[in-house]
């Protein structure tokens, strides 16, 4: 399935559709924008704190309406996806956003570091922490593709970033019981399966917990996660037709 | 070039084809013909690899192939100028301007380049088939699949189009065209092949098509067409 010669058409086709989507150009700027604002206004270790939480989520932006508009508009039917062609640009568009995103946050992480050097803020667990970020995006990436396939426009993006919300205002309506597990949470440290597995939930939702570096676990199943995606992904992909 | 081999298709409660077979030799211009909703549109996107068949087999000779929808429509985001290159790009392993050759070939099609610096979406539905047809030919199909070749085109367009195909006949392309235009198809076939409710009910290669063209009572195309499919 994978077509290392599709990647170049891919690349171009990808990079034009995320310069010319005003959100992610939006998301793009901003996010860095808002890290510099903490960090002047408070301290580098808060802007540390926001940076690596909220970075995978540059790769869900980027992750908007991956799939289901190419295939309902009809642009697969155009002669450069003959022949099945079009399964494997599909199929490759996970591998390009990843790489786009990643060379995003990579840029980002580079400009950042040296800010915490000069400040000689720096410390060596960051570099863990973008890395477990990383494998937040990339499960974005995964997860919100394989829902493009059954949802229109940016509502790949649009649902995950509810559900999202939905269980952090549940874990802020539930505090008061849950004191513990906040804890727990930020300690890395679960006295039972109740709450690990309730931890494990959130997760689903919200990779972007395990970049405290603390949650190796958390992060296997973030990788897991990842695999389980793409291996859907890739049977959809796979029994994909152009109907319409 | 092409073999199709008892090809069938069902979507749901629809049997879209069922076991349609025929043969397109290389070098020929080939009509596919029938009413609407007969199965035209399903079998060349069997063809393309658009669609697979329940059963059946297709086989298609190696070589470049190149496909204009009856609609063609294309990625919004994406200009005129870069699709081209895009295509160029695929046809010739690399990215780079085609220039020259891409505005011979709009030249060819009556086509305006100053409308590559636009994206397709906003051109008008003959500039946009125009715009595939550019696209295809800066790609050098060995075989050309159109859908509907006249739709949405002006009466000069047709006459630029009609040429083109004879001049790819000629230089080995194999063209397959599905359009309800019989006179058109007339005027440019070597055989057709009749499809009605998602069965094959005629398939005339070159020798019996010239025979019949041949024939002094020989009834034009749509007095066949009508006749075969009872209409």
């Amino acid at each position: 399935m994978f077509d290392t010669a599709l990647l170049p058409l891919t690349w171009r086709v990808t990079r034009r559709r995320l310069v010319a989507s005003p959100l992610t150009l939006a998301a793009g700027l901003a996010f860095p924008a808002v890290i510099v604002w903490i960090g002047l206004g408070d301290s580098y270790e808060t802007a540390a704190k926001f940076f690596f939480f909220l970075f995978p989520h540059v790769f869900l932006i980027a992750a908007q309406d991956m799939v289901r508009t190419d295939i309902d508009g009809g642009a697969l039917e155009n002669v450069l996806f003959l022949g099945g062609r079009f399964r494997r640009f599909l199929w490759a568009k996970n591998f390009v956003l990843a790489g786009a995103g990643g060379a995003y946050a990579l840029l980002l992480f580079a400009l950042f570091s040296a800010w915490g050097l000069a400040l000689g803020e720096f410390r060596p667990v960051h570099a863990a922490q973008f890395g477990m970020g990383l494998l937040a995006g990339f499960y974005y990436i995964g997860l919100a593709g394989t829902l493009s396939y059954f949802l229109r426009a940016g509502s790949n993006t649009l649902v995950l970033l509810l559900a999202q919300s939905a269980a952090l205002v549940g874990l802020l309506f539930s505090a008061t019981s849950r004191t513990g597990f906040l804890d727990y949470a930020a300690s890395g440290r679960f006295p039972g399966v109740g709450s690990k597995l309730l931890f494990g939930g959130l997760v689903a939702v919200l990779p972007n917990l395990v970049v405290s570096g603390r949650l190796s676990a958390f992060g296997a199943e973030v990788l897991a996660g990842l695999a389980l995606s793409l291996f859907v992904q890739h049977r959809l992909v796979r029994a994909l037709e152009l109907e319409k | 070039m092409i073999e199709a081999y008892r090809l069938s298709k069902r979507f749901g409660p629809v049997q879209a084809l069922q076991d349609v077979s025929f043969k397109i030799r290389k070098g020929t211009i080939t009509a596919m013909l029938g009413e609407n909703g007969a199965g035209k549109t399903t079998t060349l996107k069997i063809l393309l690899g658009f669609l697979r068949p329940d059963s059946g087999t297709v086989i298609v000779a190696p070589g470049r192939v190149g496909y204009v929808p009856d609609r063609p429509v294309y990625f919004t985001w994406l200009d005129g100028r870069t699709i081209l290159g895009l295509s160029d790009g695929q046809a010739n392993g690399n990215g780079k301007d085609p220039g020259a050759r891409i505005l011979a070939v709009a030249g060819d099609l009556l086509f305006d380049p100053a409308l590559l610096r636009r994206r397709p979406g906003s051109y008008s539905a003959g500039n946009a088939k125009k715009f595939a047809y550019v696209q295809n030919l800066v790609a050098r199909p060995d075989l050309l699949v159109v859908d509907e070749p006249f739709a949405a085109l002006d009466p000069p367009s047709i006459k630029c189009v009609r040429n083109l195909f004879l001049e790819l006949r000629d230089a080995g392309t194999t063209l397959l065209l599905s359009s309800h235009m019989l006179a058109e198809m007339e005027r440019i076939a070597d055989g057709f092949i009749v499809l009605r409710r998602g069965t094959a009910i005629a398939h005339a290669g070159i020798k019996e098509w010239r025979l019949l063209r041949s024939a002094r009572t020989a009834p034009d195309l749509e007095s066949v067409f009508l006749h075969l499919t009872g209409s």
